[in-house]
């Protein structure tokens, strides 16, 4: 009989990280379409109406959600006492690896590539850009933000990301690149929730729950 | 707040506003004494133009409120408005319109604004003065000697800076308007850029801007006050000199150089409209029932969320209307560049088109989901055949 033993590759904070993330970005996706292209309600007194008013609330109270997420996750990144991944993060850096792993994605090599970091090189590669996808994402985001408020943190954060919003040539530019970077959010989903679903069913580990149960299964070597 | 600790805030409040009041009036004298008698008396001028002693005590008060000073400035402020024409002002125009020096005087009911620019001591000024070739440039070399260091230097125009400048050329030496600049500039109390040409570079400065032409700040290498739009307020223009006349200096700049009590805010952010769009109330296309009930103009491209400017509270010809008011969405002519960052002027920003004015970002992003999908599907599909049957 083979042995299947428990490796716990999440902790706690990464996995509450994770799905925290996920809704806010998910919420964030939809309230955002809604007011890059919003539709009229044409019923009713003016009065009674603040759709757009509530949208933009809910818009702006995850994306202030995700700044926070989103520094949580550096500081894990640096300082988790389960296992700080910065590293991790770049091993795309290895290129032999990188090329294996592409040749087992194309189905060209049948047996999976050890990985020796926490993740494989490609992984690596959508992880970094994701986080640089919500860094930009969150700064455009508070410049826009600041611009319409003026009191407290935001205000705060406006001053100091005021120079950046100058040199990108001004709050039109960067609405647009917040825009853009929205459907990087999409593509990104789109491939994550795939590979994620990909990996469970080719290696048999349980991917998928290991984000919420923290651990991935192994078949033990005799 | 204790109110201890309300009154001793009122009291550091009071002696700030004290102290800026004694610097105001020792500023006054200092103009009184330095400058030229003003040539005409300015109430006497007031009463010329049908504007009464009470429509001008009104003024004051909405002009002192509008330079975010108390009310006790407004006596100042009155006596800085009659000693408005002390100031002298060379006026210069470059590669621009002239549009702007037209909706500054040609308001058919003037108001004090427009009677304070009418009365303004301009040494020079291209449109307006008599003199022409050689005479002209004599007045204008006389001004930049007798009031070196003193006068005002107004600015409508961007400067061309291909073939060494001489995409513009003026007066009977053959000059280019980077050697004019340079020569006013530089013996000027202060460089004031009037429009968005000499604030920014406008449409001059649009892509692919053959002239290469740029904003007197970037053409020159200094530092200017820009009273950005096109055109702009007068409103902005008069209380930035009257800042000059009551303090000796100019008023607070934003990161831009524009005066912070004139476009510290969005035009969204004051917008009569506001109420609308928060309540999801889009004008569909134009002259629809949203139009015709005075909606929110988003969707017909309005950038009003992108552009500082205070418009919506004070208004053009004689504070009777603005763009929005009038039914346009703002284009956000007081942002640098906005020919090419606020493009399509009378769609929404995501609409923006690429590919011979086909694709949006969000059909991009539509077309690169679908691949990605259809990528997925036949890579799942493979995968099936390939990793069917076996364990690992």
């Amino acid at each position: 009989m083979e042995k299947i033993v428990c490796k716990k590759e999440w902790s706690v904070a990464m996995r509450i990280n994770h799905w925290a993330m996920a809704l806010s970005i998910f919420i964030l996706i939809a309230t955002g379409f809604y007011i890059a292209n919003p539709f009229t309600v044409s019923q009713g007194d003016t009065v009674h109406k603040f759709l757009m008013g509530h949208v933009r609330y809910g818009h702006i109270l995850f994306g202030v959600f995700l700044v926070f997420l989103f520094l949580w996750r550096v500081y894990l990144a640096f300082f988790s006492r389960f296992h700080a991944d910065w590293k991790d993060f770049f091993a795309w850096a290895d290129v032999k690896a990188s090329v294996e792993q592409v040749k087992f994605y194309l189905l060209i090599r049948k047996d999976a590539p050890e990985h020796k970091m926490l993740y494989g090189p490609m992984q690596s590669l959508a992880y970094i850009g994701l986080m640089f996808m919500v860094f930009v994402i969150v700064v455009t985001g508070l410049i826009l933000m600041g611009a319409g408020y003026h009191a407290g943190f935001t205000a705060l954060c406006y001053k100091i990301l005021r120079p950046i919003e100058n040199l990108l040539g001004g709050l039109a530019v960067v609405r647009y690149i917040h825009h853009i970077f929205t459907w990087f959010f999409i593509l990104f989903i789109v491939v994550h929730i795939y590979m994620a679903f990909w990996y469970d069913a080719v290696l048999k580990q349980g991917t998928i729950s290991s984000m919420v149960s923290g651990v991935l299964f192994e078949r033990e070597k005799k | 707040m204790a109110k201890g600790n309300n009154s001793e805030y009122k009291k550091m409040i009071d002696k700030q506003y004290s102290d800026l009041m004694k610097h105001c009036q020792v500023q006054m004298e200092k103009i009184e004494k330095d400058l030229p008698e003003p040539k005409e008396d300015f109430q006497a001028v007031l009463k010329e133009h049908g504007v009464s002693r009470r429509d001008f005590i009104k003024w004051t008060s909405a002009m002192t409120a509008a330079l975010m000073l108390p009310p006790i400035f407004r006596p100042m402020v009155a006596k800085a408005a009659e000693n408005f024409s002390r100031l002298p002002v060379v006026w210069l125009h470059f590669a621009e319109c002239t549009g702007c020096s037209e909706a500054f005087l040609r308001s058919s009911y003037p108001n004090v604004d427009d009677i304070l620019l009418d009365t303004i001591s301009l040494e020079y000024h291209e449109t307006l003065m008599a003199a022409s070739g050689y005479q002209a440039e004599q007045n204008l070399e006389k001004a930049i000697k007798d009031f070196a260091g003193k006068f005002i230097c107004v600015i409508e125009g961007a400067l061309p800076r291909g073939l060494n400048g001489k995409y513009l050329t003026l007066g009977p030496k053959g000059k280019t308007g980077i050697q004019v600049a340079k020569e006013v500039t530089s013996k000027a109390a202060a460089i004031v850029c009037i429009g968005s040409c000499s604030a920014f570079g406008n449409i001059q400065a649009a892509k692919p801007n053959p002239t290469d032409s740029v904003s007197i700040s970037k053409a020159l290498g200094i530092s200017t006050v820009n009273i950005a739009g096109c055109p702009p307020n007068s409103v902005n223009f008069t209380g930035t000199l009257l800042h000059y006349l009551l303090f000796g200096s100019l008023p607070t700049l934003d990161s831009l150089g524009r005066p912070l009590w004139a476009y510290g805010k969005r035009i969204h952010d004051d917008c009569e409209r506001r109420s609308h769009y928060d309540a999801s109330e889009f004008v569909e296309e134009w002259g629809d029932k949203g139009a015709l009930k005075g909606w929110c103009l988003y969707k017909m491209g309005c950038k009003g969320p992108y552009t500082y400017a205070n418009c919506g509270k004070v208004r053009f010809n004689d504070a009777i209307s603005w763009p929005i008011m009038a039914g346009h969405g703002c284009i956000g002519c007081t942002e640098p560049a906005f020919w090419d960052t606020m493009a399509p002027l009378e769609k929404p920003l995501d609409e923006k088109t690429y590919g011979g004015g086909e694709k949006t970002v969000d059909n991009i992003g539509i077309a690169l989901t679908g691949v990605a999908v259809a990528g997925i599907a036949v890579h799942a599909v493979a995968s099936g055949a390939r990793h069917s049957g076996g364990k690992k």
